[in-house]
């Protein structure tokens, strides 16, 4: 994908802009408002990454400028702000994602690339599968080499939204956000409990491990 | 009522009442005087003259005459007039009697009857004989009476005027005092944006005082927030360092082969989380304590948040061998943010799970009370000394034997934070054994306060 990011702290910007090239994206890195602002009318981006303050335009002002001249390219913003009122203000601006300082560099990629896939979203198939897993959308009926499984309600929504991102990673904090709808990430590893309760069933009684930890960021169904 | 009859102005009107009653009395007293002085001083030059009258008479059979005449048409219970002749006949219509009481007037007419009533009389000796002459003083002490009513008929106005008056004073004042108090009142709860909303028919003095009121509570928010703005400044100005480190040694976590240095690289990395963890919180501490968010507020079912949560945290407290259940209605909802409230019950929920030890049964409550929604974690752990109940909400406060336990000391602050955000109340109990944390929102479920 083609990137662009707008981070007025070198390091970090080029900490960012280096791990997404190793991934295979081809990046651009300013480092204030105006220039992102160009940048992005300029030339076309899958996704730009923007800072919330960075120097001459702001983040919200950028995003909104963008908005207001039909720019839909998915925006997501990176803050050192605080939580709730911040996020609610990004997202109104017209950005579709929100990342607060510190971030570790799994998450931002992750959530890159789900951005960046997000206008093909609308699937027609009623049948999710991963090598020899399928999920029945219709019955609610999950089979893996022919045996079924027996999910509950919750490991169902799990799998679901795995299938649904398979190849992709989703981070704990995309999970929680996409299975159990809540936008604050709690300290402990909660979800990866529910992940190894839905690995015990889908993967253990198996030879392969379609549910994979990509460490340092989070799951990804294989497949 | 009993506060109004401490009031100011009604003391004020009751201590002017007594003045102007002690006053009105005083000068009325005085002109009562004066004018019976006046009184007797004219009864006192009628008899002179009645006297000078009698005297012009040629003999004492002359004035016995005239004395005669003039007492036959004149009521003795007005106007006494006698003459005793040196031969000792009596004329007139009646006659001084003296005994161990003193003067007495006889009427003659009607025997030797006392005649009632005070006399002024005047006597001399004419001709050999005595002539006396007695006016009445009933004129005089009609104008006790007079006085009297005169007294009472211009006090009462001014009594009931004066203590009207001041009532009414009384309970004006009394409403605005009350504005003054409840701001007052809702400030010291918290609310830095309250303030005295003062009228135009306020009292000057009042007003004065809720301009100041104002003026304080303006220079405190001022300076409350400013505080707040410098520690959230620090937290953010020190993010993007420790976002730096966070990205260089994820880096330097790829570089590295495994073996001691990798170790130290994740030990290094996991302090840095830890670090960034207490940023995060203090930060949306002060994102919680600044109220801003009363803005976004809207119905939360809770009832099916606390399900979530206690769904979420289900395996993670098997793997302790604890016990997490929910108990309540469906459907209980209250006004608030849906993250935050996510939020305090992941906070209670950790602790719980952190301090009540394997085995623990961990219980979320919700139920609807008089006093509004209910919300109870209960674990039937160690429990928190009562000593100590009140001091674990302060930030980064642990109690001793947690120390060595993960966690910053910034969770129960959070709650606490989120509490007062959704104008609820917070208590720690003793569940006999272990803690229950009781969170008791407002009916109404909105925060109790009118836009500021």
């Amino acid at each position: 994908m083609k990137l662009l990011v707008i981070e007025d702290d070198i390091t970090t910007g080029t900490y960012i802009a280096r791990g997404l090239r190793e991934q295979g994206h081809v990046v651009d890195l300013v480092t204030d408002g105006r220039a992102g602002l160009v940048a992005a009318t300029a030339g076309t981006y899958d996704v730009l990454v923007v800072d919330r303050m960075v120097p001459q335009v702001d983040g919200l002002t950028l995003v909104r400028t963008l908005r207001g001249a039909g720019n839909a390219t998915p925006v997501l913003f990176l803050t050192a702000m605080g939580a709730v009122d911040d996020r609610i203000a990004g997202l109104n601006a017209g950005a579709d994602d929100y990342l607060v300082k510190p971030f570790a560099f799994g998450e931002l990629s992750a959530r890159v690339t789900a951005l960046g896939r997000r206008p093909q979203a609308v699937e027609q198939e009623t049948v999710l599968t991963a090598g020899d897993l399928s999920l029945d959308l219709m019955t609610r009926r999950v089979t893996r080499a022919g045996r079924e499984i027996d999910l509950l309600p919750r490991e169902y929504t799990l799998l679901e939204f795995l299938l649904r991102r398979k190849g992709r990673v989703q981070t704990r904090t995309m999970l929680l956000e996409g299975v159990w709808d809540l936008s604050f990430d709690p300290m402990t590893n909660v979800v990866e409990t529910h992940v190894s309760r839905l690995r015990a069933k889908v993967d253990k009684p198996f030879d392969t491990e379609l549910i994979r930890t990509v460490r340092g960021a989070g799951y990804r169904i294989e497949g | 009522m009993r506060s109004l009859w401490r009031s100011m102005p009604l003391r004020l009107a009751l201590v002017l009442v007594v003045i102007f009653g002690t006053v009105s009395l005083l000068s009325l007293g005085a002109s009562f005087a004066v004018t019976r002085a006046a009184f007797e001083q004219s009864i006192r030059d009628d008899l002179a003259q009645d006297l000078a009258g009698f005297r012009a008479a040629p003999s004492a059979r002359a004035v016995a005459v005239l004395v005669q005449a003039e007492s036959d048409d004149t009521d003795p219970r007005r106007l006494v007039l006698s003459y005793v002749t040196p031969g000792g006949q009596i004329y007139g219509n009646g006659a001084l009697a003296r005994d161990g009481e003193g003067f007495h007037v006889i009427s003659l007419e009607q025997g030797s009857a006392a005649l009632e009533g005070d006399y002024l009389a005047l006597s001399e000796r004419l001709f050999g004989g005595r002539l006396t002459i007695a006016r009445s003083r009933a004129e005089i002490e009609a104008l006790g009476p007079v006085f009297f009513n005169i007294l009472w008929i211009s006090l009462l106005p001014t009594v009931l005027i004066a203590l009207s008056g001041g009532l009414i004073l009384a309970r004006r004042s009394q409403r605005h005092v009350e504005v003054i108090r409840a701001a007052l009142e809702r400030f010291t709860g918290g609310d830095l944006g309250a303030r005295v909303v003062t009228g135009q028919r306020w009292s000057d003095d009042l007003a004065g005082i809720g301009v100041a009121v104002n003026a304080m509570a303006g220079a405190q928010e001022r300076s409350v927030t400013a505080l707040r703005q410098v520690s959230s400044d620090i937290a953010h100005d020190l993010k993007t360092p420790v976002q730096r480190v966070s990205l260089q040694l994820e880096a330097l976590a790829e570089a590295v082969p495994k073996g001691a240095a990798a170790d130290l690289v994740a030990q290094t990395r996991a302090e840095v989380a830890g670090i960034s963890e207490v940023f995060t919180a203090l930060l949306q501490l002060a994102q919680v304590e600044n109220g801003s968010l009363r803005a976004q507020f809207a119905p939360v079912d809770l009832a099916s948040l606390c399900r979530t949560m206690v769904e979420l945290y289900e395996p993670a407290a098997a793997e302790r061998a604890q016990v997490l259940g929910f108990e309540g209605d469906d459907k209980v909802a209250v006004q608030g943010d849906r993250n935050l409230l996510g939020q305090l019950l992941a906070n209670l929920l950790e602790n719980a799970m952190r301090h009540a030890g394997a085995g623990a049964v961990i219980t979320v409550a919700l139920a609807r009370g008089a006093g509004g929604v209910i919300l109870s974690v209960t674990d039937n752990g160690p429990g928190i000394p009562e000593a100590e109940r009140g001091r674990v909400t302060q930030r980064l406060y642990r109690l001793d034997r947690s120390r060595n336990t993960p966690g910053h000391g910034l969770g129960l602050s959070l709650v606490e934070g989120v509490v007062a955000l959704h104008a609820a109340r917070l208590s720690l109990e003793d569940a006999q054994p272990g803690l229950r944390v009781r969170i008791v929102f407002a009916p109404s479920g909105g925060a109790p306060r009118d836009g500021a």
